[in-house]
C-alpha cells in the first residue's frame, strides 16, 4: 500500500552535502503495525517524513496506493494528507488558546466539512481517546498524557487510513506514555489503520507487528 | 477551509495579543479618521454647491465671450510684446477695439445669424440701481440687479418666473425686508430708483414683483429683472456713455438643450475666437475644482495611512514568525498555499475593517458635532452650509480603500507564511 522506492533524501547546510536517506527501499501493508527504530540523526524521522508525503525525496519516490508522490500536484498532496494520513508528533503542536475540541476538529475544518460531520467526527474519536468530558477546556489547561491523546484524537478524526507518529510517547512518562501506546496499538487492531510509529523505546516497538531497523540513512533490519 | 471559519481564525489569531492589534489597528483609525473628515469636507462643499448653483437653471443656454487675443497661443509667454491692432470701425459705424473682447450688440447678432440652432441672443446688459421700494411703503434697501436671460430660470420661494417685461424677482433677504411673508409681496409694484450719466437724480422705474427667490450663493445678492427691462435700463443707464453697446459677455439661447448640439456650437464658436460654456460646464468646473481640493485633502490623510500600512506589516511578520509552528501543523494537515494566504490577509483586512469602522464612526461623530458648533458660530451665515457631509457612497469607498490598503500591506507577510515548509515550520525553535 505505502512503497518507498530508493529512496534518498540529501539535505544541505552552509554548502556540505548531508545524505541522510541512502536509496531506502520499503514496503508498507495495509493495517500493519510497523516500528522505525534507530539511534539519533539516523534519519528515521526524515524517512517519516518522506513516507507522509511531508517532504520530497532527492531521488526515488514514494507511492501510495498505486500513485507515485512525485507525480501529485500541490492540492492532491495536501488533499491526501489531509483524508488519508493522521499525525501526531512528539512535541503535540497543539494550539493552546483553542479548545481540545477546536484542536481536534482542526483537519475537518481545514477539509470544510459541514458542521454536523465535523461535529460528529470530533466527538467521536475524542470519545475513543477518553476525553469527550473535556472537549469545552482549553487545550493548554491538559496534562502530558492528556494533550497526547487529544492529538491522537486528531489524527483519528479524519478517518485516516494511516496514522504518522514521530516519537508519541518521548515527552511522557513511562506511565502515561504505555497508555498513549496502547490507545494507538489499539486502533490498529480496531479501526485497522496503519501504524508507522517512530520510537526509541524498545518495549513500544516490541509491541509492533515489525521493526524496522535505521542506521546512518539505510535500513539495516525489518525489511 | 470555509470563509466563515477563516474570518473567525483570523479574527482570533487578532486576539491574541490584544495590545499590538489595538495598537496596529489605531494607526489605522487615525488614518480613516482623518480620511473620513477630509473626504466630508469635500462632500460639504460640493453638497453646498449643489443647493446653491443649481438655484439657477438654463439647459439650452450658453454663456458666451470672445477670446482673449492670446488666449489661445500655447507658449505665449509673459514679457513677450504683443502687436497692436488698429482700431477700425464697422459697417454699422461701431468703433470696436479688436484688441480687447468687448463686442458691439451688431457684432453678436450677426455671429448669431451664423448658427441655426441659436434661438435667441442676449448681451449681459449692466445696470445699476441705487435702491429699490414699494410702491405702498417708505422702506428703501440697496439692491444690485441682475439679469436673467430668455431660458434662465430662477428657484423660487414664492410667486413665478416673470412672463413679461418690467417684472422682478426679488432675493429672499431683501423681500423679508419688506414682509416676513414673502409670499404677500407676489404682484406688488416695486420701484426701482436709479441714476443715468448725465445727471444724479434719480429716475424711478416701478416694476412687477413675479416671484421671490429661494436662498442661495448667487442669487442672495441680485435682484433679476428680464433681458427687455435690462436692455431699458442699461440704455437709459448708459445712453450716451463712452461705453454703450460695449458688451463683455453674452448668451446664446438654443432651440435645443441637446448635449450634442450644445457641443457643436461650442466648437464652432471656439473656432470662431470665442469661448462658450453651458450651466453644466460652469457645474462642472466647480464640481472640479472641489474635487481636486478634496483629492489635495484626501492626500493627507493617505499618507497617514500609508503609515499605518507599515504597522500592519510589522504586526503580520511578527505574528507569521510567532505562529510558525502552527503554520507547519497546518500545512502538515493539509491545509493549502492559498487558504494560508487567505489567512493571514483576512486578519490584515480585519484590522483595516476594524480600524476604518472605528475612525469612520468616530470621524463622522465629530464631523457632526463640529458642524452643529460651526452652524451657531462661524458658518452663522452660510445657511445650510456644512463643513462636514457624509454621505453613504463616501463612507463605502473609505471602507473599501482602507480594507484594500491594508489586504495590500497583508500580501508580503501573508506570502511569506503561505511558503513557509511545513516540516522547517515544525523544527522551527
Ligand atoms: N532540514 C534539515 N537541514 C539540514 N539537516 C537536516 C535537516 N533535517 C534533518 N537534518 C539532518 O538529518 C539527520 C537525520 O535527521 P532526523 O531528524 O531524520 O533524525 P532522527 O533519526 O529522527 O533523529 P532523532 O531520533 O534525534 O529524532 C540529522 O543529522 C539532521 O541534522
Ligand atoms: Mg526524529
Amino acid at each position: 500500500m505505502l512503497e518507498a522506492i530508493n529512496l534518498s533524501r540529501t539535505f544541505t547546510s552552509d554548502k556540505v552535502d548531508y545524505e541522510v536517506l541512502k536509496a531506502v527501499n520499503l514496503e508498507i501493508k495495509q493495517g500493519e503495525c510497523v516500528a522505525i527504530m534507530g539511534k539519533s540523526g539516523s534519519g528515521k524521522s526524515t524517512l517519516m517524513h518522506l513516507l507522509a508525503c511531508l517532504d520530497e525525496p532527492t531521488s526515488g519516490s514514494v507511492v501510495f496506493e498505486g500513485s507515485d508522490f512525485t507525480t501529485l500536484s500541490e492540492g492532491q498532496k495536501n488533499r491526501l494528507r489531509n483524508e488519508k494520513f493522521g499525525f501526531v508528533f512528539q512535541q503535540f503542536f497543539l494550539n493552546g488558546r483553542e479548545t481540545v475540541f477546536e484542536n481536534v476538529a482542526l483537519p475537518m475544518r481545514i477539509r470544510g466539512a459541514s458542521g454536523k460531520r465535523l461535529n460528529e467526527n470530533s466527538m467521536e474519536s475524542l470519545q475513543a481517546v477518553g476525553l469527550d468530558d473535556k472537549a469545552k477546556k482549553s487545550a493548554k489547561d491538559l496534562s502530558g498524557g492528556e494533550k497526547q491523546r487529544v492529538c491522537i484524537a486528531r489524527a483519528l478524526v479524519g478517518k485516516p487510513q494511516v496514522i504518522f507518529a514521530d516519537e508519541p510517547t518521548g515527552n511522557l512518562d513511562s506511565k502515561t506514555g504505555e497508555t498513549v501506546e496502547n490507545l494507538l496499538l489499539q486502533m490498529n487492531k480496531d479501526l485497522g489503520i496503519t501504524l508507522i510509529i517512530v520510537t526509541h523505546d524498545e518495549d513500544l516497538a516490541n509491541k509492533c507487528e515489525r521493526i524496522i531497523e535505521i542506521k546512518d540513512g539505510r535500513i539495516i533490519s525489518g525489511n | 477551509m470555509k470563509i466563515w471559519d477563516l474570518i473567525r481564525i483570523a479574527n482570533r489569531n487578532l486576539l491574541r495579543s490584544k495590545l499590538r492589534t489595538f495598537l496596529t489597528v489605531m494607526a489605522i483609525f487615525v488614518g480613516s479618521f482623518t480620511l473620513t473628515l477630509t473626504n466630508g469636507i469635500g462632500d460639504g462643499l460640493r453638497d453646498y454647491v449643489e443647493t446653491q448653483v443649481k438655484n439657477i437653471e438654463g439647459d439650452s443656454a450658453l454663456f458666451v465671450r470672445k477670446k482673449f487675443p492670446r488666449e489661445d497661443e500655447q507658449n505665449a509667454r509673459i514679457g513677450e510684446p504683443e502687436e497692436y491692432k488698429e482700431i477700425k470701425e464697422d459697417e454699422q459705424g461701431n468703433r470696436i477695439d479688436p484688441n480687447s473682447i468687448v463686442v458691439s450688440l451688431d457684432q453678436i447678432n450677426s455671429l448669431a445669424k451664423e448658427f441655426p440652432e441659436v434661438k435667441k441672443a442676449t448681451p449681459a446688459y449692466r445696470m445699476r440701481a441705487e435702491y429699490i421700494a414699494l410702491a405702498d411703503s417708505d422702506k428703501k434697501f440697496k439692491v444690485s440687479l441682475g439679469m436673467l436671460s430668455e431660458g434662465l430660470k430662477q428657484k423660487l420661494e414664492a410667486g413665478k418666473m416673470f412672463d413679461g417685461k418690467n417684472q422682478i424677482i426679488l432675493p429672499l433677504y431683501l423681500a423679508e425686508g419688506f414682509d416676513e411673508k414673502v409670499e404677500n409681496l407676489v404682484g406688488k409694484t416695486a420701484k426701482i430708483g436709479y441714476k443715468t450719466e448725465e445727471s444724479d437724480e434719480i429716475q424711478i422705474k416701478e416694476l412687477k414683483i413675479a416671484g421671490v427667490a429661494t436662498k442661495g450663493m448667487i442669487s442672495n445678492l441680485n435682484a433679476f429683472v428680464d433681458a427687455e427691462t435690462a436692455k431699458g435700463l442699461y440704455t437709459a443707464q448708459r445712453g450716451e456713455s463712452r461705453d454703450y453697446n460695449r458688451f463683455t459677455n453674452f448668451t446664446f439661447l438654443l432651440n435645443s438643450s441637446d448635449e450634442k448640439t450644445m457641443e457643436k456650437v461650442k466648437n464652432k464658436l471656439e473656432e470662431k475666437g470665442f469661448t462658450a460654456m453651458s450651466y453644466a460646464d460652469i457645474e462642472k468646473r466647480t464640481y472640479d475644482g472641489i474635487g481636486i481640493l478634496q483629492t489635495g485633502l484626501n492626500l493627507f490623510a493617505l499618507i497617514a495611512l500609508l503609515a499605518a500600512s507599515f504597522g500592519i506589516i510589522n504586526t503580520l511578520i511578527i505574528a507569521v514568525m510567532e505562529r510558525t509552528k502552527d503554520i507547519g501543523l497546518q500545512k502538515a494537515l493539509g491545509m493549502g498555499r492559498g487558504k494560508i494566504f487567505m489567512l493571514f490577509s483576512m486578519e490584515s483586512i480585519l484590522i483595516g475593517f476594524w480600524g476604518a469602522l472605528l475612525g469612520i464612526v468616530i470621524g463622522i461623530a465629530c464631523g457632526l458635532v463640529a458642524n452643529a458648533y460651526l452652524a451657531s458660530t462661524y458658518l452663522e451665515s452660510f445657511e445650510g452650509y456644512n463643513l462636514f457631509v457624509f454621505t453613504p457612497l463616501s463612507i463605502i469607498f473609505i471602507m473599501l480603500l482602507v480594507c484594500t490598503v491594508a489586504f495590500l500591506a497583508g500580501v508580503m507577510p501573508a506570502f511569506r507564511a503561505s511558503r513557509l515548509n511545513p516540516i522547517e515550520a515544525l523544527r522551527y525553535e
